[in-house]
């Protein structure tokens, strides 16, 4: 079941596809950029793999990784009930909380798919192209950036796919998303300088300390906080999907 | 359950939304093996009834079986094995046509995915199956969506407006396929369709809804044969044949057509009817050209039964 409503995430051009080459487009932007100005300036800028390209690869493909992550999973939630195809997915007689968790796990499959030829791509140049003893990364270090790379897209995909579900309009749920991400998530994280426990437990924080940011909370209770920020919009999508009439 | 059980059963169901009663206490069994042909006006409750039959929409009030269990309690197992169409057959438009009865046929299971080339080549669509969706017109969906709902091998069949988007010689083929189904697989067939005609040669029996109450439900020629009944005539004397006919007992109506014909409707529809007819004409003079038996269309019957305009009529 699982298979099936990965390949209705992956095939999509637009988001899934197109996302994923816009992602290894800016890894590649990466290599070089970073060919280049050692080229240029080889004495200030020694290293082209190494902790440069490093920082460099992880931080476009987080970046990348969330807008995209956003896209692929916004339309997760919505797409079937705008497209027309979802009274089609209940027909089949498997149930609705069985179709809703195959579509969560596909989602959390494709985000990895999404990001996995970016990574590997830039993992082997970090390895590969030549970069000062300075400039040397760690198995810690590789694995901080991939984990980072990898769980803030994720974490913004489900809960895109929940906002997806309850407003079942792909630019609606798009839009929302985006917003909720880049302006509803920061805004809320200024309640950190009224009270800096519960402004650590607002989701970018926790994300951060996920992530090896520094806070003043434990990092059981950021996952706690981020597993409650991404269940949140996910239930209320299944609450939606259950009562829906198609 | 056996085989003379009804394959669907609807009791008193009623669906409101708000104050708006789409479906009013509709109660009627269809048997198996069966094409039903359902027949309505627009806005009449025709989806609405078909999507609460297959666990899309709740009914507010009453109880559907189908295949033996209650919908939507049981809606897993009833479904088990019931294809349908509702309103338009949508798929993903990105992936070929085979792909999405891939698609379809992982959540199926059961056997599904060796359904798919016998079912792309039973609508028609076997040398279309590696183009995208995108690119299918609107019969192709169609015929696409028909093939989907055979994937989970379905004893019943439940298709709303399937033949829109048909052109005519794609509609005989699309006519004799549903009658395959129904005569060589055994299946059962619930068709809801404007296209009265169509019903008419598909369909063994009709139910008709008419502002969310079923009105009428039989079969095909027991619905016609309750219509009207009567002869058409071409004469040389029009007016005398008239006066001649409305003196005949068993004649209930005469209708002038111009050019010499006569519609002519009769209390009775036998042969001796039709022989008194020509017998009187003949005595008193008047010379017949023509003669042939007139029934009512499943197109008039369904009028007269909704009480409605031929203009605000489906064609």
């Amino acid at each position: 079941m699982i298979r099936p409503t990965l390949r209705t995430i992956t095939g999509r051009r637009g988001s899934f596809r197109g996302g994923g080459l816009v992602i290894l487009a800016g890894v590649f932007l990466v290599i070089v950029v970073l060919l280049v100005v050692n080229e240029l300036r080889p004495v200030r800028n020694p290293s082209i793999g190494g902790q440069p390209m490093l920082d460099g690869v992880g931080g476009v493909v987080w970046a990348l990784g969330i807008v995209i992550g956003i896209l692929v999973g916004a339309l997760a939630g919505s797409y079937d009930v705008a497209q027309g195809t979802m009274r089609y997915l209940v027909l089949t007689g498997v149930g609705r909380v069985r179709l809703y968790a195959a579509r969560t796990i596909a989602l959390v499959a494709a985000i990895g798919l999404l990001l996995l030829p970016a990574l590997a791509i830039g993992i082997v140049a970090v390895l590969v192209l030549p970069s000062d003893p300075n400039d040397e990364v760690t198995v810690g270090e590789l694995a901080d950036v991939v984990w980072t790379a990898v769980v803030w897209p994720l974490v913004f995909a489900l809960i895109a796919m929940g906002i997806g579900s309850v407003l079942r309009s792909n630019g609606a749920a798009i839009a929302i998303s985006l917003l909720f991400a880049f302006a509803a998530s920061p805004i809320l994280t200024l309640i950190g300088a009224w009270k800096e426990t519960l402004g650590d437990l607002m989701l970018l924080p926790a994300l951060d300390r996920l992530t090896g940011g520094e806070s003043s909370v434990a990092i059981p209770l950021a996952s706690l906080a981020v597993v409650v920020w991404v269940a949140g919009p996910l239930l209320l999508g299944l609450g939606r999907h259950l009562r829906d009439e198609y | 359950m056996s085989e003379a059980d009804p394959i669907i059963r609807l009791d008193g169901v009623t669906k409101r939304f708000g104050s708006k009663v789409a479906v009013s206490d509709v109660s009627f069994d269809v048997g198996r093996g069966r094409c039903l042909g359902w027949l309505g006006p627009n806005g009449s409750g025709k989806t609405t009834l078909i999507r609460c039959m297959l666990g899309l929409a709740r009914v507010t009030s009453g109880t559907i079986q189908v295949r033996g269990h209650a919908i939507p309690a049981e809606a897993g197992s009833a479904l088990e094995r019931v294809g349908g169409i509702v309103e338009e057959p949508r798929f993903y438009p990105y992936l070929t046509g085979r792909g999405n009865l891939e698609v379809w046929a992982g959540l199926v299971g059961d056997g599904a995915r060796e359904r798919i080339a016998p079912a792309l080549e039973r609508v028609g669509l076997a040398a279309d199956g590696e183009r995208r969706v995108k690119q299918y017109s609107m019969g192709m969906r169609q015929r696409l969506g028909v093939a989907r709902s055979l994937l989970g091998d379905p004893e019943l069949l439940i298709l709303d407006e399937p033949s829109n988007g048909l052109d005519p010689s794609g509609m005989a083929d699309f006519r004799a396929m549903i009658r395959s189904f129904v005569e060589e697989d055994g299946r059962t067939v619930f068709i809801s369709s404007h296209l009265l005609g169509e019903v008419e040669k598909i369909a063994d029996d009709i139910a008709i809804v008419h502002e969310g109450r079923l009105v009428l439900h039989g079969t095909v020629d027991e619905l016609v044969a309750a219509g009207r009944q009567g002869i058409r005539l071409r004469v040389d004397d029009a007016e005398r044949a008239v006066s001649i006919l409305q003196g005949l007992r068993f004649v209930t109506r005469v209708e002038r057509r111009g050019d010499g014909e006569l519609g002519v409707t009769l209390e009775r529809h036998d042969d001796a009817a039709a022989i008194a007819v020509t017998r009187a004409l003949v005595v008193a003079g008047v010379g017949v050209a023509e003669l042939a038996r007139e029934r009512a269309t499943l197109e008039e019957r369904f009028l007269q039964i909704t009480g409605r305009s031929a203009a605000d009529e489906p064609r």
